[in-house]
């Protein structure tokens, strides 16, 4: 086991996969000859994101401060041999585990929502704007605003809203505001309530008054997920994972992660895609949102408002309205183009699991090695089980990337 | 004299228009003229560009582009074609022998490398065996990607500032100039996609070996048909190459 308190094992450059890529990333582009939306992002975006979005650089430098508040919010996360769900499995191999739930916040978002408040800050905005759906998002805003000493607002989508107050009293009590969208304070939630005033809300029309209110009060707009250059912040998971398994003395086989719209898969697997060139790979997606075996690669809207540019990815369609699971981190119709490009080449494989087999995975992994997972992350972990099962005989080393813990989601339970 | 490319989107505003701007175009500076082949959907450009491209759609004829190279050849000035990948795949060899009739030197392909790179192996060779592939690339091709393609051909090389044209992403162009120039020395680099300013123009002339391309700076000039604008452009821009020297 290793000490989850060494900082020298935080990396200090993250790692962006793009100038790697074995082929050129169709760039984000304008669908409206009217209207840019990429011009759009220069008015919500700090700077310095904008540029990392586009880079063409492997390695940015993470500023200092940046370094020193991801040593305070739990990194680096621990690494560690799943012993007991080995055993459990009755497998010969090693099943080794990164553990995104032991930062503050409790999933990996906080990677990511650091740097951009700290920039946000740096360049003289007094505030962040950004949605959330089930609330991990909305709360590491919320963290990362509070710590860079900066105002967050939070459009929570309504029904999530409603069914977990926790978030409304955990995102106040870390200095954030919350609204359950749509609301009131926008033109375009306005527009929604008087058609309909029970709307219960989407994670598109989140997105829609966010990047709104962002506009009209000169504020910036938090990204969660899909942009390289969050994919490129949680590169620190990978970055870490790489030097542990150095100091462990271990080499992967098979690398699982659960996707949504993929930052904590490709931060994890990216980077160690470079050391490992040969280990297979599993995308982890929910059966009910089949996104890579039933979506199609081709550029598609990033938000179902269509305010946000288009971008070549496996989508199921902007407008596709997702099943109710559990895991709302995974509810998302595309994925990031670096991913979808690696994907549609072959080099990692997709895995659709659906939400029974998660919560029988979930149940095992709690039992065997006392760690509630979340929902998204049990699809990983029930990836992993799965490839245990078909492969009993290999002796494998089987590295899981967990997203997040479970601890805010027990109704998955309840059923 | 470093290199300046200026791009016109073909029978934009008007057959006619252009015609009067490309005679207008000053032989002393202009090293190279791009022409850009209408598309309904120009995917990679930004949208003062894409503008052009749905405008000058309904004028397009193809026999245009070879009365377009005329004019700029005769004043000593070589012409290239700037293509979506559509088009080239729609009317086959018989479009790049119609250019190559018509003294074009060579063709960019925007879309290619990103969007069909499977293809690209095949078409690349066919089309240098008729005349000049001038690769585009961008700070998202990989290096990988640019070093081979260099490999494969022997013209200048166009570089994008962005990945789009026409949108402000914030670049450092140092940075930016530095790493193409480091990944394949010896070949004329020209920058463009994303050029705002003559002052913009200055800055890059200062970087080293490399000319600039301009396309949505001058479109304001041929939408308002402003030959009188134009000419002062073309003097502005003079001005700043003339120091550069
Ligand atoms: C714990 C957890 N894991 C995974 C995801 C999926 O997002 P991504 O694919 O961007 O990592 C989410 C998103 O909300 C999440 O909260």
């Amino acid at each position: 086991m290793l000490s989850t308190q060494d900082s020298s094992i935080i990396p200090n450059e993250w790692y962006n996969i793009v100038p790697d890529l074995p082929k050129q990333l169709p760039p984000p582009v304008d669908r409206d000859e009217k209207k840019s939306s990429i011009q759009l992002l220069n008015q919500i975006l700090p700077k310095a994101i904008l540029k990392q979005e586009f880079t063409f650089q492997k390695y940015t430098k993470i500023p200092e401060e940046v370094q020193e508040i991801y040593a305070q919010i739990g990194r680096p996360t621990p690494l560690f041999r799943a012993k007991g769900l080995e055993k459990a499995l009755d497998y010969n191999g090693k099943i080794l585990l990164k553990y995104e739930g032991a930062t503050i916040t409790g999933s990996h978002k906080i990677n990511t929502a650091i740097p951009q408040a700290f920039y946000t800050r740096e360049e003289g905005s007094t505030g962040v704007v950004t949605e959330t759906g089930a609330g991990q998002w909305g709360t590491a805003t919320t963290v990362a605003a509070s710590l860079a000493g900066i105002t967050s607002k939070i459009f929570m989508v309504k029904i999530s809203f409603n069914q977990k107050p926790l978030r409304k009293q955990i995102i106040e009590l870390y200095g954030g505001e919350i609204v359950p969208s749509p609301s009131r304070e926008t033109k375009f939630g306005t527009e929604i309530l008087s058609r309909n005033p029970d709307h219960p809300g989407t994670l598109g029309i989140a997105i829609s008054e966010a990047v709104e209110y962002a506009l009209e009060h000169d504020l910036k707009y938090m990204l969660g997920s899909v942009f390289n250059s969050v994919l490129t912040h949680q590169s620190v998971i990978g970055l870490e994972t790489e030097k542990q398994l150095e100091i462990l003395g271990e080499e992967p086989d098979v690398l699982i992660g659960c996707v949504g719209g993929g930052s904590n898969f490709g931060g994890f697997v990216f980077p160690l895609m470079r050391k490992f060139k040969e280990t297979k790979i599993y995308a982890s997606t929910a059966s009910e949102v089949p996104k890579f075996s039933k979506g199609e690669y081709k550029y598609d809207f990033v938000d179902t408002a269509k305010i946000l540019p288009s971008i070549k990815m496996y989508s199921l369609g902007s407008d596709y309205v997702p099943e109710k699971i559990y895991a709302g981190g995974l509810r998302y119709h595309g994925a990031a183009p670096s991913l979808s490009m690696l994907v549609n080449s072959g080099r990692i494989n997709s895995s659709d699991m659906p939400e029974d087999k998660v919560i029988d995975a979930l149940k095992l992994f709690a039992r065997t090695q006392g760690i509630v997972a979340a929902p998204e992350s049990g699809h990983a972990i029930a990836t992993a089980i799965d490839y245990v099962k078909n492969n009993t005989d290999q002796k494998e080393t089987i590295l899981v990337n967990v997203s997040g813990h479970g601890l805010m989601d027990m109704s998955i339970f309840q059923r | 004299m470093k290199p300046l490319i200026l791009y016109f989107t073909a029978d934009f505003p008007s057959y006619e228009i252009l015609k009067r701007f490309l005679e207008e175009v000053d032989p002393e500076i202009v090293k190279y003229v791009e022409i850009g082949i209408p598309e309904i959907n120009p995917l990679y450009d930004g949208p003062t560009i894409k503008a052009t491209h749905s405008m000058a759609l309904k004028n397009f004829q193809r026999e245009h582009l070879r009365q377009f190279a005329e004019i700029l050849i005769k004043k000593g000035i070589r012409v290239f074609a700037l293509s979506y990948y559509d088009r080239i795949n729609k009317e086959g060899t018989n479009f790049i022998h119609y250019l190559k009739d018509s003294k074009f030197s060579g063709i960019i392909i925007p879309d290619l490398l990103t969007d069909y790179s499977e293809e690209s192996e095949r078409i690349i060779p066919e089309i240098e065996e008729n005349f000049s592939f001038i690769p585009f690339f961008n700070p998202a091709t990989p290096d990988t990607v640019i070093q081979e393609v260099s490999s494969k051909t022997s013209s200048w090389i166009y570089y994008g500032l962005q990945p789009s044209t026409g949108i402000d992403i914030p670049f450092d162009l140092n940075e930016v100039s530095r790493r193409i120039l480091d990944l394949v020395a010896n070949r004329e680099i020209n920058f463009g996609f994303g050029i705002r300013t003559i002052e913009q123009i200055k800055e890059i002339l200062g970087l080293g070996s490399s000319g600039v391309a301009i396309g949505s700076l001058m479109v304001q000039y041929l939408k308002d048909n402003d030959m009188e604008g134009f000419r002062n452009f073309q003097n502005s821009v003079r001005g700043v190459y003339l120091n550069a020297e």
